[in-house]
């Protein structure tokens, strides 16, 4: 089984010895949803077919759902219970209108508004205030993050999420 | 060590100097060119298909690499329609094309369970095309796939599946900037297993009836797959010929060979085989010491996309604006087989400014994490790409492989 752990700052070195690593492997169906709250990765088992573990520290605890097409995606929580952040990567996109919940519209509208200005087929990166989205792979090989800028906990860096 | 690894490590410490240099001076690297590459661009041929970078249907999309591609009803010559204006995409599987770019044409539909299959293809953008999957005879230059899944992309087929095929969709001209995208990437299917269990892993093939769409489980051949695997023959891969700019051109010509090593125009010749993992068809790109590992060769991403510290970006946009060009290196490595390359990275405001379709050294950056470098169109220019079918035998060693001149 693989373990993983999150690295965070320069204290964590030590701190990690204490972590409490809690590490479930349950078979589940499910994904929260980006500013949802973390009960909904158990409560929306609906759908990912898919293996869950979750580790936690000090400024956040991640879930890793692992889905049968080999996608895996990392969901970010706060000590509020939110998911303030996601990312994935595997063979296959994850269903982004599921896992980024109510700020997918948000995304789809601004890449739209970034296509009228210069078409074409790359990466997206999409930085708002309220919203940071970036995607990018090509077929069986996708990646990227999305967060909620203003619920990332303090001193959280973008570097973390992936 | 051969003499041509001696010469691109002297260019490496050359470039790392000039680099260095050019957080001084702002002039920075890039006075001598990139070196141009020998290459011969195949003329015709029954295995050589035209292709052109041009502004595509729209008139604005840059870097897009279009062909045109007749499509029959299966058995039929005369029952055909020229689709035109269709992206060349080595980073995708399978035929897709817009349904009013086929006209009259009738396609013989697929079914599941008596009932009419449908796909819902999702890209990295928060687009889909949907629509029904088809078979049809499909042509290029003197080369036949017969009965070949495609995806014909239209909004009003049944009811788009909201709940798990959402987002925008792509399947008009002037949503996809194409009549159609032909995927001729390195895999035959464009899901494989993920779509063959009896719960499918992926949800991207449904049954339709009157009562909706619903996931379906789709055998491998009935999954729409790249039609140069299902050719009688050169079906183990294509090469996309394109010359070599040095300033943004209107239009550009190059062909699209089907086979390597098949026939006498086809050989892999100074080519250099670097394998990609057949599991995410990647290979690792050493790039301003980073490792990158999850990199890839797609001649339908239109830019080279991958993330630098050193490189300026753009004002306004999501591109590269480096005051003048800067020429860089860096090396692909494979589970087998290592190809250096040395490119260029314009000024993307200037290169756009033209208005042009064919913009040379068009770079911006991926997604922050320093772990992809994509291949788009500008490596294509000057230097005549490999990309083999899984499954298939090719010369040069085990296939999926890409394969290119390196300098």
């Amino acid at each position: 089984m693989r373990i993983f752990v999150e690295k965070k700052s320069a204290q964590s070195a030590m701190w990690l010895a204490g972590i409490a690593l809690l590490l479930l492997s349950i078979p589940l169906t499910a994904s929260a949803e980006l500013g949802g709250d973390a009960t909904s990765v158990v409560a929306d088992q609906a759908r990912m077919k898919a293996t869950l573990k979750t580790t936690q520290s000090e400024a956040y605890t991640v879930h890793e759902i692992q889905s049968p097409s080999g996608t895996v995606v990392r969901e970010y929580i706060s000590p509020a219970g939110k998911v303030f952040a996601v990312a994935w990567r595997g063979p296959f996109l994850p269903d982004l209108h599921q896992i980024l919940g109510a700020s997918f519209q948000p995304f789809t509208q601004a890449v739209q508004a970034q296509k009228r200005e210069r078409p074409g087929r790359g990466p997206v990166v999409i930085q708002q205030e309220e919203l940071v989205v970036k995607s990018a792979g090509h077929a069986r090989n996708f990646f990227g993050k999305a967060y909620l800028p203003k619920m990332l906990p303090e001193g959280v860096r973008e570097e973390e999420i992936r | 060590m051969t003499r041509r690894m001696m010469r691109s490590q002297n260019m490496r410490s050359f470039l790392s100097i000039c680099l260095f240099a050019a957080l001084f001076l702002v002039a920075g690297c890039g006075s001598s060119p990139v070196s141009t590459l020998p290459q011969t661009i195949t003329g015709t041929g029954m295995n050589v298909q035209p292709v052109t970078v041009n502004l595509g249907p729209t008139g604005n999309y840059p870097n897009g690499i279009f062909t045109s591609v007749t499509v029959c009803a299966p058995g039929s010559t005369t029952n055909c329609q020229v689709v035109d204006n269709v992206l060349v995409d080595t980073g995708s599987f399978g035929l897709r094309v817009v349904g009013s770019s086929l006209g009259s044409l009738a396609l013989t539909p697929e079914t599941v369970n008596g009932n009419p299959l449908a796909e819902c293809y999702a890209y990295l953008d928060g687009t889909f095309t949907w629509g029904p999957v088809q078979t049809a005879d499909v042509q290029m230059a003197g080369e036949v796939a017969s009965s070949v899944p495609v995806q014909v992309l239209d909004d009003a087929f049944s009811v788009i599946p909201s709940a798990t095929c959402a987002g925008t969709p792509a399947d008009t001209t002037a949503a996809l900037g194409a009549n159609g995208i032909l995927g001729v990437g390195p895999v035959q299917y464009d899901c494989g297993s993920s779509c063959t269990g009896n719960i499918p892993a992926v949800d991207q093939y449904y049954q339709c009836s009157n009562a909706g769409c619903q996931v379906s489980s789709v055998p491998l051949n009935e999954q729409v797959q790249n039609p140069v695997s299902l050719f009688a023959t050169d079906n183990n891969g294509v090469i996309v010929e394109l010359p070599a700019i040095t300033s943004p051109q209107a239009t550009l010509s190059g062909s699209l060979v089907f086979g390597i090593g098949t026939q006498s125009n086809n050989g892999l010749g100074s080519a250099t085989v670097v394998q990609m993992d057949p599991n995410f068809l990647t290979f690792s790109t050493s790039f301003e010491s980073t490792n990158m590992t999850g990199s890839f060769i797609d001649s339908g991403s239109n830019a080279l996309y991958f993330d630098s510290n050193d490189v300026q970006g753009c004002p306004d946009i999501d591109f590269y604006c480096p005051s003048s060009t800067t020429n860089f290196s860096a090396s692909n490595s494979g589970s087998a087989g290592t190809a250096s390359v040395h490119f260029s990275v314009f000024n993307a405001d200037v290169l756009l400014s033209s208005g042009d379709a064919a913009l040379p050294g068009l770079a911006g950056p991926s997604d922050g994490s320093f772990t992809s470098f994509d291949w788009g169109l500008p490596f294509f220019f000057g230097r005549n790409v490999y990309t083999s079918i899984e499954g298939k035998t090719a010369p040069g060693g085990t296939t999926p492989y890409w394969a290119y001149p390196q300098n």
